[in-house]
């Protein structure tokens, strides 16, 4: 049995208009595992973590925490938060501002009513993880924001929780603290190895952290798979999209070859001939540019574009090129491409990608070809 | 199978968890429904009865018409003085230069003297014959022929200019957290595309303050069509009546008659009504749950000397006056249009601390205060816990929320009438006790309890709560440690508020005070009917003193932004 099961969850928020936050949501976690909810702000995300713990009344379905059930919504069992043996780390941190840093950590111990010297035993334990250990007698006010954040983080796991819930927790750090954080608590989980969810609207935090991602869009889970699989084998063109495959072109066939619009394509796509009109989707790191027509090695496909916009990135430029009407973004390293560096709006130039770079889908938003990974896999 | 075996079981005791809030919150409700809607029911049911016979002994009486023409006319003029004044002291409050800006505080001051003070204090300046500033007029060339005037405060005029005076603080408050919670960079953002400053106040300052003006004039509307001790003090003698003086003398003199007083006080109820239901209603009252970010309000204008003299004007006539006025009257052995200040004594005051009925009110005021903030406090935080979290309950949510705000919108007179005619008779024989003049207090003050704690816990948000709950602390522990530690400042901000409120409250203690039951206000009404002037004023400094102490408190704990919060 797995630890945490979700069966059928269903939340709707009346309103005008009302809407279906959580749709029929089902998810499976084993103990231990580090699951990474990713979607767009109003996905469902949230009220799906929030439902887990308990501070939502969700309309359907049920909910088992390391073998007990929280939530029936037919049995009408639904168990207050303190009844479940959560931790929760908020956006917002949350640390009380009245207490000091070892009563914030001590809080769920006591609520729990641990023994006194236990507590502080594990208080303290806890605090050496995170490294706060010097900052037990301080208030969170003179604390920064990474330190408050490793507070948090400290809080929501000193009680040895089921089960650790992230509701975006790194979103108010700035950049650079948010990959150490990041980093931090990937080697946290891996040694202590609780079992979590995170949530999430930003890839490269759920790529790093996740064992696996669960790419969710109104209210339900479009893709559940690990790191790798999401990224290199985006099941829907949505889950493409999310994971950094901004790019998208529609194609269409033109008797033995395709074209975009009136634009030919030179080369061939590895796409069945049943299909007359194919989307891809591709990564700005896939789309590389060429002065000239160039001789392509095979495998590329290639298209010509225009220039209107370039933008230096310090080992590459990113340009947008229009194809079409359509435009795209090609992320051209500097090193081996030094012309890209004075390219001017307007200017035409040669649009190429590998053609297994590109995820196919059909008129139906269904996959249509493999991956080379997936090719070279099977 | 352990699990299945055990669902019954979780299935009773959680449909228990689930009927007991329900049970608690409906009790509450009808706690507090039964304080607000028993005496305003009983009063109306008085009316009805014997074919509204008190409906037709009220309004058959020729007088009537003109009663209501006085009423109507002293809200409406009362209304226009405050919201002129108080508009334009708020603007010029946004034009201090930086190192006056606690300048700001100073048209807030006259809210701290009670209302009988103010009104004493005026009259001992404006009295046609003795009054200080009659007197002093008299002196100028083209007034020297007068023997009395040439201001007379008893007449209606000078009732609706001394009550806009009173009424000028509270549109102030309103309009100057309307200017703080206007965005600086939409006017900055209003500029840069062009416009002048006349351009930017008319096109996006106004527009922005419309909701605040509209509010705000309402309320003032309110507080101008109940006003009771102007029209009381200054008013009868001259036979000026209002709705509320009528309601008063309909339950004070023998034969009282209950039914005409509620007859009399109906229109007030209506429309007091009618006002919360628009509020709650057609503006949905969602304004307090905003948060303004970004800047505070900068006005386009430089710091302005006309601003600081205006200011400190307004100050001076509206608080140093009737205040002077008081201290003088009091100093002197008796009232007269002359001031000696040779004859200056302290004996006022010695003998207000050595007569025992004096003594007894102010100690009655002040203990009847404290008890009834603390019941206030406790019932405001239920109601506010229930108002933000009680979505599980919608009706009894809205039913609070409706009842709460009743008592801002429906004159303390009515109150004061409804609670003597209901603790008079069985089954709550309280006549006379300060137990009634308790339960009057606490239900004033439920509007100002309620709103207080609930917008502190709205600027607190939900996050401390829900991480103290999935810290595994159940909700008896998330409110002992975190919500009331965390909440502190607004309680002990809205207890010195409550306090001075209620130090003050003369109108509805009136209604249901006993010859032997007496509040400060009250026994100042009694000497000021006996004629015993330097009493009057010696006991109306005593009520500031009370009053400003708690002010100091309030703003000492809650910091000076407590009044924004109503």
């Amino acid at each position: 049995m797995s630890h945490v099961r979700i069966e059928g969850l269903t939340k709707r928020f009346a309103g005008k208009p009302p809407t279906v936050a959580v749709d029929d949501l089902s998810l499976e976690i084993e103990s231990g595992e580090f699951v990474v909810l990713l979607g767009p702000s109003g996905c469902g995300k949230t009220t799906t973590l929030r439902s887990l713990a308990g501070l939502e009344t969700p309309d359907e379905g049920t909910i088992s925490l390391g073998g007990q059930t929280v939530l029936d919504v037919r049995a009408k069992v639904n168990q207050p938060p303190n009844k479940r043996r959560i931790g929760m780390v908020f956006q917002s941190y949350a640390l009380w501002p009245h207490m000091t840093v070892r009563r914030n950590i001590g809080y769920p111990l006591r609520a729990r009513r641990a023994g006194r010297e236990q507590s502080r035993e594990w208080i303290e334990e806890t605090a050496r993880l995170v490294d706060c250990a010097s900052l037990l007698d301080r208030y969170p006010a003179q604390l920064s924001g990474g330190q408050q954040q490793r507070v948090a983080l400290a809080r929501g796991i000193v009680a040895r929780p089921d089960l650790v819930l992230f509701d975006e927790p790194l979103s108010n750090l700035d950049a650079r603290l948010r990959d150490q954080v990041r980093a931090h608590l990937h080697e946290l989980h891996g040694r202590l190895n609780f079992t979590a969810v995170f949530v999430t609207h930003d890839q490269s935090e759920a790529l790093a952290l996740g064992d696996r991602l669960a790419i969710m869009k109104a209210g339900r889970i479009e893709q559940l798979d690990t790191p790798q699989r999401v990224f290199d084998e985006p099941a829907t063109e949505y889950v493409a999209g999310f994971i950094g495959m901004s790019n998208r072109l529609t194609l269409r066939r033109q008797g033995d070859g395709w074209a975009a619009g009136t634009q030919p394509v030179t080369g061939d796509l590895a796409v069945p001939r049943a299909h007359t009109e194919v989307t891809i989707r591709l990564r700005p790191d896939d789309l590389q540019l060429a002065q000239s027509e160039p001789h392509l090695p095979a495998g590329n496909a290639s298209l010509s574009a225009q220039v209107v916009d370039a933008q230096f990135g310090g080992r590459h430029m990113d340009v947008v090129v229009s194809v079409a009407g359509t435009h795209l973004q090609a992320k051209v390293p500097l090193a081996a491409n030094a012309w890209v560096r004075h390219l001017t709006p307007g200017q035409h130039v040669t649009a190429f990608f590998a053609e297994r770079a590109a995820i196919y889908f059909g008129a139906g938003d269904e996959r249509i070809a493999g991956h080379p990974t997936a090719a070279v896999g099977a | 199978m352990a699990v299945v075996s055990a669902l019954p079981a979780v299935t009773a005791s959680s449909r228990a968890r689930r009927l007991l809030p329900r049970l608690g919150a409906l009790c509450f409700l009808a706690g507090i429904g039964y304080l607000v809607i028993a005496p305003l029911v009983g009063l109306q049911r008085l009316a009805f009865e014997d074919g509204a016979r008190g409906y037709a002994s009220a309004y058959d009486r020729p007088e009537m018409a003109k009663t209501l023409g006085t009423t109507v006319g002293l809200a409406l003029g009362s209304l226009a003085i405050a919201l002129v004044l108080g508009t334009l002291l708020a603007w010029a409050a946004t034009r201090l230069p930086p190192r006056l800006r606690l300048l700001r505080a100073l048209p807030i001051l006259p809210i701290v003297v009670p209302a009988v003070a103010a009104v004493t204090g005026w009259a001992f300046l404006f009295s046609p014959r003795p009054g200080y500033l009659n007197a002093l007029l008299r002196t100028l060339p083209w007034w020297n022929h007068l023997d009395e005037g040439p201001v007379d405060i008893y007449s209606l005029p000078w009732i609706v200019v001394i009550t806009g005076f009173g009424l000028t603080a509270f549109v102030y408050l309103f309009v100057s957290s309307g200017f703080a919670n206007i965005n600086s960079e939409l006017i900055e953002a209003a500029q840069v595309s062009g416009s002048s400053a006349v351009g930017v106040f008319f096109r996006i300052t106004l527009p922005l303050l419309r909701p605040t003006l509209v509010y705000g004039g309402f309320v003032a509307l309110l507080l101008g069509l109940g006003q009771f001790t102007g029209p009381l003090l200054l008013g009868r003698t001259a036979g000026i009546n209002v709705l509320t003086t009528d309601m008063y003398v309909a339950v004070s003199q023998s034969p009282i008659d209950y039914g005409r007083a509620a007859a009399i006080g109906s229109p007030l109820l209506l429309f007091g009504i009618a006002v919360v239901v628009f509020q709650k209603v057609i503006l949905g009252d969602h304004s307090r749950f905003v948060t303004h970010g970004g800047k505070a309000f900068r006005t386009p204008g430089r710091p302005s000397r006309l601003a600081v003299a205006g200011i400190v004007l307004y100050s001076l006539v509206a608080l140093a006056l009737p205040l002077g006025a008081l201290t003088i009257v009091s100093l002197s052995p008796f009232w007269s249009g002359s001031i000696d200040v040779g004859a200056f004594t302290l004996g006022n005051f010695r003998q207000v601390f050595t007569e025992s009925g004096i003594t007894d009110a102010i100690v009655n005021s002040l203990t009847i205060s404290v008890i009834s903030v603390a019941i206030a406090l406790p019932v405001g935080f239920v109601a506010a816990t229930m108002l933000l979290k009680g979505r599980r309950f919608p009706v009894i949510r809205a039913a609070v929320d409706f009842i709460v705000a009743m008592p801002l919108g429906i004159p303390a007179v009515v109150f004061g009438a409804g609670f003597l005619l209901t603790y008079s008779r069985e089954p709550f024989m309280l006549y006379g006790t300060r137990e009634v003049i308790v339960l009057v207090y606490v239900t004033l003050m439920l509007p100002f309890t309620t709103r207080m704690q609930l917008s502190g816990m709205v600027a607190l948000g939900d996050a401390y709560q829900e991480a103290s709950r999935t810290s595994g602390a159940g909700p008896v522990r998330t409110t002992t440690e975190i919500m009331l530690p965390l909440l502190r400042p607004t309680i002990a901000g809205a207890a010195a508020l409550m306090f001075v409120l209620l130090t003050h409250e003369f109108t509805a203690s009136l209604l249901v005070r006993s010859p032997t039951t007496q509040v400060m206000g009250t026994i100042l009404f009694d000497y000021w009917g006996n004629g015993s002037y330097p009493l009057v004023a010696a006991i109306a400094l005593i009520m500031t003193l009370v009053t400003a102490t708690g002010v100091v408190a309030a703003v000492s704990v809650a910091g000076s932004d407590i009044f924004d919060k109503l």
